[in-house]
């Protein structure tokens, strides 16, 4: 058991390590700056948490509905670890990178399936604690429920990502195993995942409509709970009515659908994994034409291939333009004809219909397009995916500049489709001249910023000693600056259309400072990102 | 071809990897570059073709500091790290064309080389998968067939033989014989004595950072096997 213990905290010490960029860190002040960023980082997320759980827990007092606060925050919790811990499958459990150096430890299957498992409970069980226990703080606060809500809340609080971890697990399981088996295995991969998470997201809203015919607010919600995450009544009955067999029947069926998961998968670790390290191999090669590009669009080509070819990358900074893609083609295809003709009706139609809503979303589409273009820098990763293969760029007689323009470039053509997805909002919602200008302004200015800034942050902030590419994507530092930049950025552009009542005027003055910042940032991406790509 | 001139290079303040290193490699030469683990011999290589950064002294490729011109420089050298990690994400043949781009290979003498190189190392039927599936070896092979098609000047190579098969470091050597003969110049660093002792016409022993001999093989063989002559340098003085 000290051998499992032993893997595990070596993984989390990569985990950190990646997630902190600080691998190649001899200094420990460095080091201590990574710690305090990440203590911060829980803290601040924990205040907005116990800040979310607050406005909630006020909402919900309006509507009597208290009690619903604990088992609401419980599903959320246990449907984003889902979704998250769909993709952080391949890499943790089955095809990570140093799978060949720790199998030939000499630690069982058994134990190094459990390091493995453990490792994806202790991640979950962090953000589980950061969402969960302020609600519960909350709850207690407002509530005021008694002792035995304590203890209950604080024992259950361990199980609650057991179920979300193995339903993800098997979830992730089958796309990898399935993508592995397919020639375009990426291409497969990115476009179930895609399925997958659109069907989710169709059958919950379909829940919702069921739920607008109760008449009773508090069951509406409880039953739209209810049916998304079937363990909530046994939680709810747990913690709000105290009812102990409700709380030892969520205990055991999380324990056992874990212990079950983790025989399973003990008994097929070896042979997913060796399917899915093995790639699959074409017939034999026959040499033909070859293309011949310039140097800048082989750079971008492949860029272009690695980008593609990540899944999680396609999945974690493309998603916002698949999402504004689909969103800004539903909204063609309600307004249309066609869905007259199919006697479609959406609750979008009836909103457009409005004049005071469809001026007001008139007013904050540029706000939107922006906000799903700062969540989409492809480039706040792509130096630190270079990894081992830093060498060949640094060796080749291709010139920095070079490099950072193609990887800018990929970044401009991976949001090209927004541009499609302006003139269809413009054209729906019934855009003038000026509205229109703006949009397509706005899209420019945000477009650079997200590509030069990215680039900049990861420059900053590189790790290229990463085991997995979801710690660069997802975790690592200059990910995390960039994100939060990005909502930054749209906050003040929120404040800007506050603050001045000329609405259009505001979009002006944003993007004049946004095209200034956008000079300065290229400026020093050539000076100082120049100078920094030697460091490495 | 290649001239190193002074080159000192430390990663922290009190120890020096490499250093004040001159050294003199012409057309024709293949020199052999021998020293013990921790040596800096990959960090001399690293310096050469312009992937690490170094304030102290200079390194000519062709006349042309590779500080001042880089692309200059790297346009003259192939280089072959030990381990090579290549772009996973593509196929061999992707990965050659893209290496063919870069160095704008035109397409007639990227096609000819290509099939002429793959064909050499047996790599050809695989060209077509992705480069995940390679060995250690395929992925060496590749990396050697991406330096020599666009017919570097200066073939800069880090263990290269590491990894490969009997019949393809065989077919290197014949290689690396023929690029010499062509005029082109070859620095590699190696473990292998008896291949130095073998291939090289000049050969440099580097030890704690300090060159402590250079010469033709013969002279600084001596009368001895270079094996002898590099146990002998490399022991610690008492």
């Amino acid at each position: 058991m000290s051998k499992v213990f032993r893997l595990v905290s070596i993984q989390i010490g990569a985990v950190l390590t990646d997630m902190l960029s600080i691998g190649n860190s001899r200094n420990k002040k460095s080091k201590a700056t990574g710690y305090g960023g990440l203590a911060l980082f829980i803290v601040l997320m924990s205040g907005v948490s116990l800040m979310y759980c607050s406005m909630i827990a006020s909402g919900l007092k309006m509507f009597n509905s208290l009690e619903l606060l604990p088992v609401l925050v419980m599903a959320a919790t246990s449907l984003v670890s889902l979704v998250t811990t769909i993709f952080k499958v391949k890499g943790t459990i089955f095809g990570f990178r140093d799978y060949d150096m720790v199998m030939s430890l000499p630690v069982s299957t058994a134990g190094m399936v459990a390091s493995r498992v453990i490792l994806l409970y202790a991640v979950n069980m962090v953000f589980t604690a950061i969402i969960m226990i302020p609600a519960m703080l909350v709850y207690g606060a407002v509530a005021k429920p008694g002792v035995i809500y304590v203890l209950i809340s604080i024992i259950t609080l361990f199980f609650i990502p057991l179920v979300p971890i193995v339903l993800a697990s098997v979830l992730g399981t089958i796309v990898a195993y399935a993508a592995s088996r397919f020639r375009y295995t990426n291409l497969f991969h990115i476009l179930f995942s895609i399925v997958m998470f659109l069907g989710y997201l169709f059958l919950s809203m379909n829940m919702g409509d069921a739920g607008q015919e109760f008449a009773d607010m508090s069951r509406a919600l409880t039953e739209q709970v209810n049916s998304t995450y079937p363990l909530a009544p046994l939680y709810s009955k747990a913690v709000i009515h105290y009812d102990i067999v409700a709380m030892l029947m969520f205990i055991g069926i999380s324990l056992l659908a874990f212990l079950l998961y983790t025989l399973v998968i003990g008994k097929c670790f070896k042979w997913l994994n060796s399917k899915m390290l093995t790639g699959s191999t074409r017939t034999k090669f026959k040499m033909g034409e070859l293309k011949a590009r310039s140097p800048f669009f082989a750079v971008y080509w492949k860029e272009m291939k690695r980008f593609f070819s990540t899944p999680i990358y396609v999945l974690n900074t493309g998603f916002g333009v698949i999402l504004l893609t689909l969103g800004a083609l539903a909204l063609l295809f309600v307004t249309s004809p066609l869905a007259d003709l199919l006697n479609l009706h959406f609750k979008i139609e009836e909103i457009l219909s409005m004049p005071q809503f469809s001026g007001m979303l008139g007013s904050f589409g540029p706000l939107f397009v922006s906000f799903f273009i700062m969540m989409s820098s492809t480039t706040m990763a792509s130096i630190s995916l270079e990894g081992k293969n830093l060498w060949i760029l640094k060796s080749l007689p291709v010139s920095t500049k070079t490099i950072f323009h193609a990887k800018i470039a990929v970044n401009l053509a991976i949001l090209s489709p927004i541009l499609l997805d302006i003139v269809i909002i413009g054209f729906v919602l019934n855009y003038d001249l000026i509205q229109g200008l703006i949009i397509i302004l706005t899209t420019i200015v945000c477009s650079i910023f997200v590509s030069v800034y990215g680039l900049l942050v990861n420059l900053k902030f590189p790790n290229f000693d990463w085991t997995t590419e979801t710690t660069v994507v997802k975790q690592s530092a200059a990910a995390l600056v960039c994100v939060l930049t990005g909502m930054g950025i749209v906050g003040l552009q929120y404040l800007l259309i506050y603050l001045i009542p000329n609405t259009s005027l505001a979009y002006f003055i944003y993007i004049g400072l946004m095209a200034i910042v956008d000079c300065i940032l290229y400026h020093k991406l050539m000076v100082y990102g120049t100078s920094r790509f030697r460091e490495f | 071809m290649l001239s190193i001139r002074n080159f000192s290079k430390s990663y922290s303040r009190d120890k020096k990897a490499v250093d004040n290193l001159n050294l003199e490699v012409a057309g024709g030469d293949i020199f052999g570059f021998i020293g013990h683990n921790g040596a800096g011999k990959t960090t001399t290589i690293r310096a050469i073709v312009g992937v690490l950064d170094f304030e102290e002294g200079d390194i000519l490729v062709d006349g042309i500091s590779i500080k001042k011109d880089p692309l200059a420089c790297k346009k003259a050298i192939a280089y072959i790290p030990d381990n090579p990690d290549l772009y996973a994400h593509l196929t061999g043949i992707a990965y050659l064309n893209f290496i063919g781009d870069i160095f704008e290979v035109n397409k007639f003498d990227r096609e000819t080389l290509i099939e002429k190189y793959a064909d050499a190392f047996s790599l050809t039927d695989n060209l077509g998968d992705s480069i995940a599936s390679y060995s250690h070896g395929m992925k060496q092979k590749l990396a050697i067939i991406a330096a020599l098609i666009h017919r570097p000047r200066l073939l800069v190579l880090d263990e290269p033989f590491v990894g490969l098969d009997p019949k393809a470091s065989h077919t290197l050597k014949a290689i690396m014989a023929d690029l010499c003969k062509g005029g082109s110049a070859i620095f590699f660093s190696t473990h292998v004595l008896e291949v130095a002792e073998k291939l090289c016409n000049k050969i440099a022993i580097i030890k704690g950072g300090k060159l402590v001999a250079c010469g033709s093989t013969e002279e600084v063989k001596g009368d001895h096997s270079l094996e002898d002559v590099f146990l002998e340098l490399i022991a610690d003085e008492k």
